[in-house]
This record gives structure tokens, C-alpha cells and sequence, in this order.
């Protein structure tokens, strides 16, 4: 079995982020980056899976993005992965979803993946899109925002996400692609050897001029900070009253008291 | 020159400290208060490869170097000093003389099993009457056919409550002083093998300090490392390595209540203004910080010569008298910052300003540190 995992690098969500000179991007100056949270989900998956198969599926890792990427690559490698496939790109934060997808779904066409995981979204463009274009691309099954998974004789079972609480279950014969969700597993810790061991893996370094070339869809305009808002809605008054109030907005405004 | 680290060290370090994050950080005050590091802690950092990171993979080692080791160690001290302090004794005092000093036979015997962490290993040279003197121990050897036969005691042994693996200090003739000193890699369950007590202390409570009586304790002649009358070098050499460990480890604590000093300080409003307003405490951060990054350049540079094959001395010891007398300046600095709340247990300052002290004494003194670092001067 080939599987394939996509992953992103994204800034450290407790980095303090301003918008670039171009407005279409964050100044990356300030910003530690990590690696895409969801996308964790997907590397452990994938090696829980190569784990069940005794090891035989080989686990390829994929990233797009600059030189700094590789420290992603390396930790997806030490929880796992077998070899990786670097695409250098510093540009890559103008791409759309559509031409992230289909540089992946380029270089996967003649690779024979059985099975593609990805992370449900990124934690900074936040688009959801490029998994579902992928296995559009490459025509395969997919289903997204998994919360459990199984794997039984070339059939996934996919515990899905829904709205309102609910939860799905879908079954996908391979070829397949799934995007992972908070829940769907908790991702172990890149151990020391596994660290070591990391550097004698592959990480085959390909350009966006060698995948596909497509135009963008959708263009980034602009960037901004909210306007800052006022303090939001102070009660006041008899503490009965404060009650009463609270919870009419509780109910109209959200679902935790339904 | 560059003074970045390399993207297989971030890696590293980023994943070292989601660890700490998870499964040190919640638990350092109980460990503090119990004088206890759980055993399930000790066996996950063996898991995660804490205990034997720069020895090669064929020992079980995870095969990195130095550098990764003071990380790590570091990394580790900025939640918990104790944790900090029981990989650096494990790894600097047992584990490295034994791959420095030891035959071909004796590293593949003790070395997979420190490594993994499934004995924990100390080192024992410390006695009541021989600290920095350490020519001047007492603990006695003599051969009896196949085997030497200790009597003596040893004090201040960290790691010592786990009777795991030790590198024990003895002499012959005590009237030779050092040259009469051999080191003998000793069993600490063998019979005669006496724990006294395990020291109540000032800080790094969840360490073990343990006191030995040897009585007659008979170890296998091929336990000798290196060569008799050679412990006393096998002693200096060991320190001088772990050193690089003590400075990472007091590092570590400084940034750890560095780190809480800066955010406390932003918090705290008084005079309806964050008090980070304040020149006063800006002045406390900057100066805090600067004794910090010193530190650090000085202890990974130590490592880096160390991964180098370069003399080191001089360095290790600059780095171990830098970044502990940072540790006890940052700490107490941090529970200033926080006033009042700082002397409440609850804030944690308080006990890293305890755990700081010990760096400035142990591996040898500050004051040998200048010795040592004067002697290179003028020689």
C-alpha cells in the first residue's frame, strides 16, 4: 500500500500576527511556526495504520512551502513517515486553494497512491478546500473531517463530523482520500531516535515549475486586523433580572441550551 | 558564523518542548511537594530517548550529540528542575565516563540499559570530608582475587535512591591523594550497599540525594574503569562534561521564570497600568533576558566545541558559573516582578528560586569554576 500524507506548515497560533507590506499575507518576521495541527491527526493516522499493516505500507510525507517547511517534513518523518517530497516554493502563500490542489494532485497522478490523508483544514488560511480538490482531481473517493477511522481489507470506515453534535459514518473502497479532524486521534511525540533516524530519510526537493502550472481562482485582495470593537454587553441591574436576560440571549443567540 | 540553530535541532527542541508542555509542566509542583518524580515520568522521558541522547545507536542511544543534550535538558528544566537535574546526573556522570572510559565489554554491558533508562544511573565521588577536594576521598579499595572490595561512604549522590548503575570513586592508599584514586563501575544493588537516607532539601526536592554506607561491597575485577590510579582524571573529565548539563539545567530555570515574569508582568495591573509599564520592572526584563541569552550562547557554544573534538574546559566551566548565577539572579528578579503572589507556592517562581541555588554549588562550586577557568589563563 502507497499512502500519501499532506501537510503544511502555519505559524504558531499564539504568534502575535500583523498583515505583510503587500497586505496579502501575515509579516512572517514575527511568527514560530509549527506544523498545521489537523495535520498531525493525518501523520498519525497514517503511521497507526502502517502500524496495523505490520508495517508494510510505505508512508510518503508532502509539503509545499519555503526552506523553513523541512522542520515540519522532519517531525512528520520522526512520528513516521518513510521519505518525504519537498515542494519549494516561497511564494506559496499567494496560491489559492485550487493551485495548491493541483500541484499535489500533479505530482500524486503517477505515484499510485492508494490512500491520501490530509488535515481537515489549515489553521491559517482555514480554506478546507485543497483535500476535496485533490481527490477531485484525481477522481478517488474522499471523505472529510474524520473523527474515527478504521481499515479492514481495502474498505475504510469513516467515523465523519457533522453539524449540531452529529456524527456520520461513511465507507470508502481505496483509491481513497479523508481529511482529519480534532478527535480523531491524539499524536505521539517525535521520540530522540525517532529524530535521528529522520535524518537519514529521503526528502526529495521538487519546484512549482516541474508540477502544474494552473492559474489562480480566487485572489487574495486584501488582509486586515477587525476593527476594534467595543466591550461587548455588560448586564446590569437585580441579579433575577441579569439571569432572566442571560438566558434569553443564551437561547436565541446560541445552542447550548437547547 | 551562525548562530541559528540547525532545522534538525529546532525539530528537536519544538518537539522536546510539547512534551514538557503535556507531561512535565502539570505536574512539576506535585513533584516538588512529594520530593518524587513519578516513575511513570521517568519512564516516559526513557521512552522519548531523555536519558541517553548523545551515546551512538549501537549502546541504544539516540545517536545525537551535545548540542541535542543540553537541549533537551534544558527544555526540560524550564517546567521542572528535578526532572532537568536526573538526566544530567544519569547522562553526564554515569552513563559518559563509562562510554569515555570503558572497554569495548563494558559499554555493550551497561550502556543499553542506562540508555533506555531501565536502570538509572550516579556518580560517586562526593564524602562528607572530600567535596571539592576530591583527591581527599576516603572510600577504600583493595583486590582480593577476582574481585575489588569497597568500604567506605558516600554523600550528595543524586539519582543514588533509584539503586540503579553507579561510577564509584575509591583509593588505595589515601595518603597517595588522587593518584590513589580508581573508578569502578559498581551495581548499587549489590550487598553492602547501604542507603542511609535521602537528603530533605532547599530545592530540586524531586531529585533523589542520596548518602551510601559500602560495607565490604565486592565488586567484579573487570568493573575497573580504565586503569588503576587513572579515577582521578576519569573524575575531572566526567565534571567537565557535566557541566555543559548543570549550565543547560540552570538555563532551563531561568527561562522558566523568565517566562512567567514577562507574562505576569503584562498581566498585572496596578496604578491602572500593566506594571510592564513601569521602568522599574522594564529594567528588571532587560537585565533578566541579557544574563539569559548570555548564558545560553556560552553553554551551547561549550556543547558545540564538546560535539567538535575542541578543548573545551575553559567553556564548560564559563557556561556552568554563567547560566547558574543567571538562574539564581533571573529567579529571585521573577518573584519580584511578582510581588507578594511570587512568595506563594502557587506561582511556581518561588520554587524554581529554590531550585536555582544548587546549580552554583554542584559539578563543582562557582568558586572552582574560576579556578578553573584562571588556570587556563595562566598555565
Amino acid at each position: 500500500m502507497k499512502i500519501l500524507v499532506c501537510i503544511k506548515q502555519v505559524p504558531d497560533m499564539e504568534s502575535r500576527f500583523r498583515p505583510n507590506g503587500e497586505k496579502t499575507w501575515y509579516d512572517e518576521g514575527d511568527l514560530a511556526f509549527r506544523m498545521n495541527e489537523y495535520d498531525e491527526y493525518a501523520v498519525e493516522q497514517a503511521v497507526q495504520l502502517k502500524e496495523q499493516l505490520g508495517g508494510e505500507p510505505e508512508i510518503t510525507v508532502l509539503s509545499i512551502g519555503p526552506d523553513r517547511t523541512v522542520e515540519a517534513i522532519k517531525k512528520a518523518l520522526a512520528m513516521g513517515g518513510d521519505r518525504a517530497v519537498h515542494i519549494r516554493d516561497d511564494r506559496y502563500y499567494q496560491k489559492d486553494p485550487w493551485q495548491i490542489a493541483s500541484m499535489i494532485a500533479s505530482y500524486a497522478k503517477g505515484e499510485g497512491f492508494d490512500l491520501i490523508f490530509t488535515g481537515m483544514q489549515s489553521q491559517d488560511r482555514g480554506s478546507a478546500q485543497v483535500g476535496v480538490i485533490v481527490a477531485e482531481l484525481l477522481g478517488i473517493a474522499c471523505a472529510t473531517t474524520l473523527v474515527g477511522f478504521s481499515y479492514d481489507g481495502g474498505t475504510i470506515t469513516a467515523k465523519r463530523e457533522l453539524e449540531g453534535g452529529i456524527k456520520g459514518v461513511a465507507k470508502l473502497k481505496l483509491p481513497a482520500l479523508v481529511t482529519c479532524q480534532l478527535g480523531l486521534n491524539t499524536p505521539r511525540y517525535p521520540t530522540l531516535p525517532n529524530i535521528m533516524k529522520a535524518k537519514k530519510k529521503e526528502i526529495a526537493s521538487l519546484t512549482p515549475a516541474e508540477l502544474s502550472g494552473e492559474a489562480e481562482l480566487t485572489a487574495t485582495a486584501a488582509i486586515y486586523p477587525p476593527a476594534k470593537k467595543g466591550g461587548g454587553l455588560v448586564l446590569e441591574g437585580e441579579i433575577g433580572i441579569q439571569v432572566d436576560r442571560l438566558m434569553g440571549i443564551l437561547k436565541e443567540k446560541t445552542a447550548v441550551l437547547r | 558564523m551562525d548562530f541559528e540553530l540547525s532545522q534538525d535541532h529546532k525539530v528537536l527542541r519544538d518537539s522536546v518542548r510539547e512534551f514538557v508542555e503535556k507531561e512535565i509542566k502539570p505536574i512539576a509542583m506535585k513533584i516538588d511537594e512529594e520530593h518524587m518524580i513519578p516513575d511513570s515520568l521517568v519512564n516516559k522521558m526513557a521512552e522519548m530517548g531523555f536519558l541517553g541522547s548523545y551515546f551512538p545507536e549501537e549502546y541504544d542511544g539516540a545517536g545525537l550529540d551535545m548540542l541535542s543534550y543540553a537541549i533537551v535538558v534544558e527544555e526540560v528544566s524550564k517546567a521542572c528542575g528535578s526532572s532537568g537535574v536526573l538526566i544530567s546526573a544519569h547522562t553526564s556522570l554515569a552513563c559518559g565516563p563509562i562510554y569515555t572510559f570503558g572497554t569495548e565489554a563494558q559499554k555493550k554491558k551497561w550502556l543499553p540499559a542506562l540508555n533506555t533508562g531501565k536502570v538509572i544511573g550516579c556518580f560517586l565521588l562526593t564524602e562528607p570530608d572530600a567535596g571539592s577536594d576530591a583527591g581527599a576521598i576516603s572510600t577504600t579499595y583493595r583486590r582480593e582475587g577476582d574481585e575489588f572490595v569497597i568500604n567506605g561512604s558516600k554523600i550528595f549522590i543524586t539519582n543514588g535512591g533509584y539503586r540503579g548503575t553507579g561510577v564509584l570513586f575509591a583509593t588505595s592508599d589515601k595518603s597517595l591523594k588522587h593518584r590513589g584514586v580508581s573508578a569502578f563501575i559498581i551495581d548499587l544493588n549489590s550487598p553492602g550497599v547501604e542507603i542511609l537516607k535521602n537528603e530533605n532539601k532547599l530545592g530540586i526536592r524531586g531529585s533523589y540525594t542520596t548518602a551510601f554506607a559500602l560495607d565490604g561491597v565486592r565488586i567484579p575485577a573487570e568493573n575497573l574503569l580504565g586503569q588503576e590510579g587513572q579515577g582521578f582524571k576519569i573524575a575531572m573529565d566526567t565534571l567537565n562534561g557535566g557541566r555543559i548539563g548543570i549550565a543547560s539545567q540552570a538555563l532551563g530555570i531561568a527561562e522558566g521564570a523568565f517566562e512567567r515574569a514577562l507574562a505576569y508582568s503584562k498581566e498585572r495591573k496596578q496604578f491602572d497600568h500593566p506594571i510592564c509599564e513601569l521602568q522599574a520592572v522594564q529594567f528588571k526584563l532587560a537585565d533578566m533576558y541579557t544574563r539569559i541569552e548570555t548564558s545560553k550562547l556560552m553553554t551551547y557554544k561549550a556543547a558545540c566545541l564538546k560535539d567538535a573534538k575542541k578543548n573545551y574546559t575553559a567553556e564548560s566551566a564559563m557556561c556552568k558559573m554563567l547560566a547558574s548565577e543567571a538562574a539564581t539572579y533571573v529567579t529571585k528578579e521573577a518573584i519580584q516582578i511578582h510581588g507578594g503572589y511570587g512568595f506563594i507556592c502557587d506561582y511556581e517562581v518561588e520554587r524554581m528560586f529554590r531550585d536555582a541555588k544548587i546549580t552554583e554549588i554542584y559539578e563543582g562550586t562557582n568558586e572552582v569554576q574560576r579556578v578553573v577557568i584562571s588556570k587556563m589563563l595562566l598555565s
